[in-house]
């Protein structure tokens, strides 16, 4: 098991590399711009965004004893499309504090639309279906705001949210990298800090609870934590599918449901994913990007079916 | 050592009582079958006294404390459980599962898997400690949920049905390892199907019966009355015949009741 750990950690490692790496030749100056100031930012931002969605969808799937459980479910995206909507509608072009609108407002969207969710969630009396029907019930609502928006706005404004909602790793510089990094280091890391209450979620919530676990108050810290992680990234990267979903799948099934292994590695294999997606969204189509949103969809749907059925057997 | 005891413990969900007005206290060291037809209460009481029902009146005491107003940790130090059917979604091992069972200790991980090896040498189940529940039957499972429960070291111990789903071997196993657990000094609460089983705790003498009807105490007697077999009948609505062995008496149902 220890080996296999390690073999994953350094072929992530290697694929992280390879994404720097790959694409046209690169020589003198210019080569050393597009590496230095372009793709190494670019695949920090994957790193820490992988990264993030990565673990926040294990933590969830842990909390919520549901395996389809991702921060999508709870209203964090959600949220943050009816914000970057909003924005989008209102003035793409404009910033606040020198940040562009649509990241400002797709995340106060996406916090609130957890937060609401995390308010029912810390009540007693609250089952974790039960706050996953709050979380269905946030997007719905929220949706039709979007829906709503999207009525009295213009082509242009369409297109914009269209393209926003496709989810790529934006050329953000070192700037961006700045920006994201505290916010999805101090949610990973305090959100590593719970791997113990919800190991003891593994046989149920109601056998948690009577081990002594603070069920409402993990609930709460758990939610509260990923969701910061998360709306940082959505509100840069737009809605990126699947990775939350299926890298704690893929990990399960290799390494087992020790959440001291589960959800280290999910973080690995989160960034390395999401990053060799973003090399392949760049260089499949010749002269032209792809939104890595669209590689990770069309990779990630088939392989959710191919670990389901294997697990089946 | 700690004290189990509901006072005029009411449970509602919209119109229906579940538990109406009971008062019981489990003494210190003390041993309760708790015994009923099915829907009369019997789980939700276990489930009050671990605070995962809120009572509509009265309260639920853990040495004098209601247990609402427990700090989680504090509680899972006084009472533990046994549940009747255990969650397997997870592929966690069986050693992880009893591990995750001492989260009320605040100790290194490496104390942890000592103490759940331990608990799980006890219950018989150290050969499923790098197996994955998802992979267990449903009896190898609740072995597995039973070294959870001794990993966590509580004074007062709940069972909802124990020997449920187990082959004969199996529940005499169940029933003498209650017993040992009860003559080292904690207090057991145990829902009980078949009240013959109680003779393989040793000392069947001291253990009490208690009956639950429609959220009620119907009886509250020792197990060797004589008063048992006709309680028993009331209870569940069926004829029983009490049997002499060469040194226990057993209670088996008959037929139904006609009257």
């Amino acid at each position: 098991m220890k080996l296999r750990a390690l073999l994953i950690i350094v072929s992530c490692a290697a694929l992280l590399l390879a994404a720097v790496l790959v694409g046209p030749r690169l020589e003198g100056p210019q080569g050393e711009f597009i590496v230095w100031q372009l793709r190494v930012p670019r695949v920090l931002v994957g790193v820490l965004v992988g990264a993030t969605l990565a673990l926040v969808g294990a933590v969830f799937q842990a909390l919520f004893q549901n395996p389809l459980a991702t921060s999508d479910t709870v209203g964090t995206t959600a949220g943050a499309t009816v914000g970057a909507l909003f924005a989008l509608v209102l003035d793409s072009s404009r910033t606040v504090q020198g940040l562009p609108l649509v990241t400002v407002c797709a995340f106060v969207g996406a916090l609130s639309g957890s937060l609401l969710v995390a308010s029912f969630a810390s009540s007693r009396a609250a089952h974790s279906s039960d706050v996953l029907l709050a979380g269905i019930a946030v997007t719905l609502a929220t949706s039709a705001m979007a829906s709503g928006i999207q009525y009295v706005s213009d082509s242009r404004a369409l297109f914009a949210a269209a393209q926003w909602s496709l989810g790529q790793l934006p050329q953000v510089g070192y700037r961006g990298v700045l920006l994201l990094a505290p916010l999805c280091t101090l949610s990973c890391a305090l959100l590593l800090l719970l791997t113990r209450p919800l190991q003891a979620f593994a046989l149920g919530e109601d056998l948690a609870h009577s081990q002594g676990v603070n069920v409402p108050r993990l609930r709460l810290f758990a939610l509260g934590l990923g969701s910061l992680g998360v709306a940082a990234c959505v509100a840069w990267c737009g809605p990126i599918a699947f990775v939350g979903l299926i890298v704690p799948h893929l990990v399960r099934r290799l390494l087992g449901s020790s959440y001291r292994v589960l959800l280290p590695m999910s973080l690995c294999v989160g960034a390395a994913l999401l990053v060799t997606c973003d090399a392949f969204a760049r260089l499949i189509v010749p002269g032209r990007e792809l939104p890595v949103g669209i590689v990770t969809a069309a990779l990630g749907a088939p392989t959710l079916v191919f670990l389901v059925a294997r697990g089946r057997r | 050592m700690a004290e189990l005891e509901f006072v005029d413990l009411s449970v509602k969900v919209g119109a229906r009582t579940l538990l109406d007005r009971i008062t019981l206290r489990v003494a210190p060291g003390e041993f309760v079958a708790l015994i009923g037809p099915n829907g009369a209460g019997k789980t939700t009481l276990l489930k009050t006294a671990l605070s995962l029902r809120t009572p509509s009146s009265g309260s639920v005491r853990l040495s004098h404390r209601s247990v609402s107003e427990l700090e989680a940790r504090k509680r899972a130090a006084l009472i533990a459980w046994l549940p009747q059917h255990i969650r397997a979604e997870e592929p966690v091992t069986g050693l992880e599962s009893a591990a995750a069972a001492r989260y009320r200790f605040r100790e290194s991980h490496a104390q942890s898997r000592r103490a759940a090896e331990q608990a799980l040498a006890r219950v018989g189940a150290s050969q499923y400690a790098e197996r994955r529940v998802t992979e267990l039957s449903g009896g190898e499972r609740q072995r597995v949920a039973f070294a959870c429960l001794i990993a966590q070291q509580a004074e007062i111990l709940l069972f909802d049905e124990p020997a449920n789903h187990l082959d004969p071997a199996q529940q005499l196993e169940v029933y003498r390892l209650l017993g040992e657990l009860w003559r080292e000094g904690r207090s057991i609460l145990c829902i009980n199907h078949d009240v013959n089983l109680l003779h393989h705790v040793g000392d069947a003498a001291r253990v009490r019966v208690v009956g639950l009807r429609a959220g009620r105490v119907a009886f509250d007697a020792p197990f060797e009355s004589a008063a048992l077999p006709a309680h028993m009948a009331d209870l569940f609505g069926v004829e029983v015949e009490a049997l002499r062995g060469s040194e226990q008496r057993f209670i088996v149902p008959r037929a139904r009741s006609t009257s």
